[in-house]
């Protein structure tokens, strides 16, 4: 029974106060939408008070300050190596932890061309693994891509001049799972048109802050199968 | 009592061109696409009021258009890599504030009553006195659909902020009938929007 909640958020917004919470239903989202619209056009309200500005100033030249000196994070567990880059990758994965207080590394702020998405890569290599088939090996000619999902990790693994290649399937700016476009042989990241190789090579990108290459794994062609060294299956 | 100062004011804005109060103070900043923002207090300065503007177009609430604001430049300004273009940090400011916005009806309501589309973007906003007529040409385009009697009290008491005691005598009705009127309003108003 939302008719209520939605009463009273209406009742919130028309006193230019924070509306309190409730668990909407499909038939109060249109008044709502409705409200919110109506009261986007009162006059004045595009404009920010000057003690908000002021104030978020501050809070923010705070959270600069503290993040000049703050210690990085541990590293994590040397899942992957820990490079600089990582750190970069991790940060960007913080942005949207940061809302939820997770702190960052500051040097990731610093300036200068993004040594991540050029060269080099980082190759995954489990604590616990073990060779995983991911597809036959009559599967993947040259010049084929063949997706995997192996529970723990999920990835792309490439045939190129002879060369096996099998790199992760997730994103490293925010972790969105990435499609594989295999006339072009890329791997488009849905949520913010990052583009990849399927070397893992970063090759598009629109964020101040260029995500690292896609981490690599382990693969080798055993008994006409392509095989990954991954965490074992979930259970 | 800021609702009785704000009744009525709706139309005599409109008429000005919007209420562009702040526009001439401080160092406002001019920064054109493609240069690069000296420092992070560049960024802020010249994005706070886009962000804001955006927010409240989605929210319609001051404290929560504030602090949806606050969390975006929170979260974002961290790991902002200050060299990048104005373009490459309104694009990923807007990413920030998309996350956010779905974030806090995610909390608040369960759903996303307003979503930051691909083409609502900090890249996408003009100035402030465009957003506003923008903001009125989606009221007016809801308001378009309505009797008049619906038109009037939804104006008279989302827009121009007037309480049902003032909104119920400017129409000649009485409050306990103006209530009525602004329910069924809004309810026919939203019928429309899912019609549409």
């Amino acid at each position: 029974m939302s008719a209520r909640g939605a009463r009273r958020f209406v009742a919130d917004l028309l006193r230019g106060r924070r509306p309190r919470s409730f668990r909407a239903d499909d038939t109060d989202v249109g008044q709502l939408r409705a409200a919110i619209t109506l009261r986007a056009a009162q006059p004045g309200s595009a404009t920010p008070r000057e003690e908000f500005v002021t104030d978020l100033h501050r809070r923010l030249a705070d959270q600069q300050a503290t993040e000049q000196t703050a210690t990085p994070l541990p590293a994590p567990r040397p899942v992957v190596d820990s490079t600089r880059r990582r750190l970069v990758a991790a940060s960007s994965i913080a942005v949207a932890a940061a809302a939820a207080g997770a702190v960052v590394d500051h040097t990731v702020i610093s300036r200068g061309p993004a040594q991540s998405g050029a060269g080099g890569e980082q190759t995954l290599i489990p604590s616990t693994g073990q060779w995983r088939t991911v597809s036959a090996s009559a599967d993947l000619a040259e010049g084929g891509v063949q997706s995997f999902d192996l529970g723990t990790v999920v990835g792309f693994v490439a045939r190129t001049g002879g060369a096996l290649r099998a790199v992760s399937g997730v994103c490293t700016h925010l972790g969105c799972r990435l499609a594989l476009d295999a006339a072009a042989r890329r791997l488009d990241c849905p949520c913010h048109r990052t583009t990849f190789a399927v070397s893992g090579e970063l090759l598009r990108y629109q964020l101040p802050v260029p995500p690292a290459a896609l981490p690599q794994f382990e693969v080798r062609e055993m008994h006409g199968e392509v095989q990954v060294y991954a965490p074992p299956g979930p259970v | 009592m800021m609702r009785r100062t704000g009744c009525g004011q709706a139309a005599a804005a409109r008429m000005g061109g919007g209420a562009d109060e702040r526009g001439a103070d401080g160092p406002q900043l001019r920064v054109v696409d493609g240069e690069f923002y000296p420092d992070w207090e560049a960024v802020y300065r010249d994005n706070v009021d886009r962000v804001y503007r955006l927010m409240f177009a989605k929210v319609g609430n001051r404290p929560d258009a504030e602090d949806l604001t606050a969390e975006v430049f929170l979260a974002a300004l961290r790991p902002l890599r200050v060299s990048a273009s104005v373009g490459e940090v309104r694009a990923y400011l807007s990413a920030t504030a998309r996350t956010v916005l779905a974030g806090y009806w995610r909390r608040t309501l369960g759903r996303e009553i307003t979503m930051l589309t691909d083409d609502e973007g900090l890249e996408s906003m003009p100035s402030e006195t465009a957003a506003a007529s923008d903001a009125t040409a989606r009221a007016a385009l809801i308001l378009a659909g309505l009797p008049e009697n619906y038109q009037r009290i939804l104006q008279l008491r989302f827009v121009e902020s007037c309480s049902v005691r003032e909104a119920a005598a400017a129409l000649g009705i009485s409050v306990a009938y103006a209530k009525v009127l602004q329910h069924r309003a809004l309810r026919r108003a939203a019928q429309l929007e899912v019609d549409r």
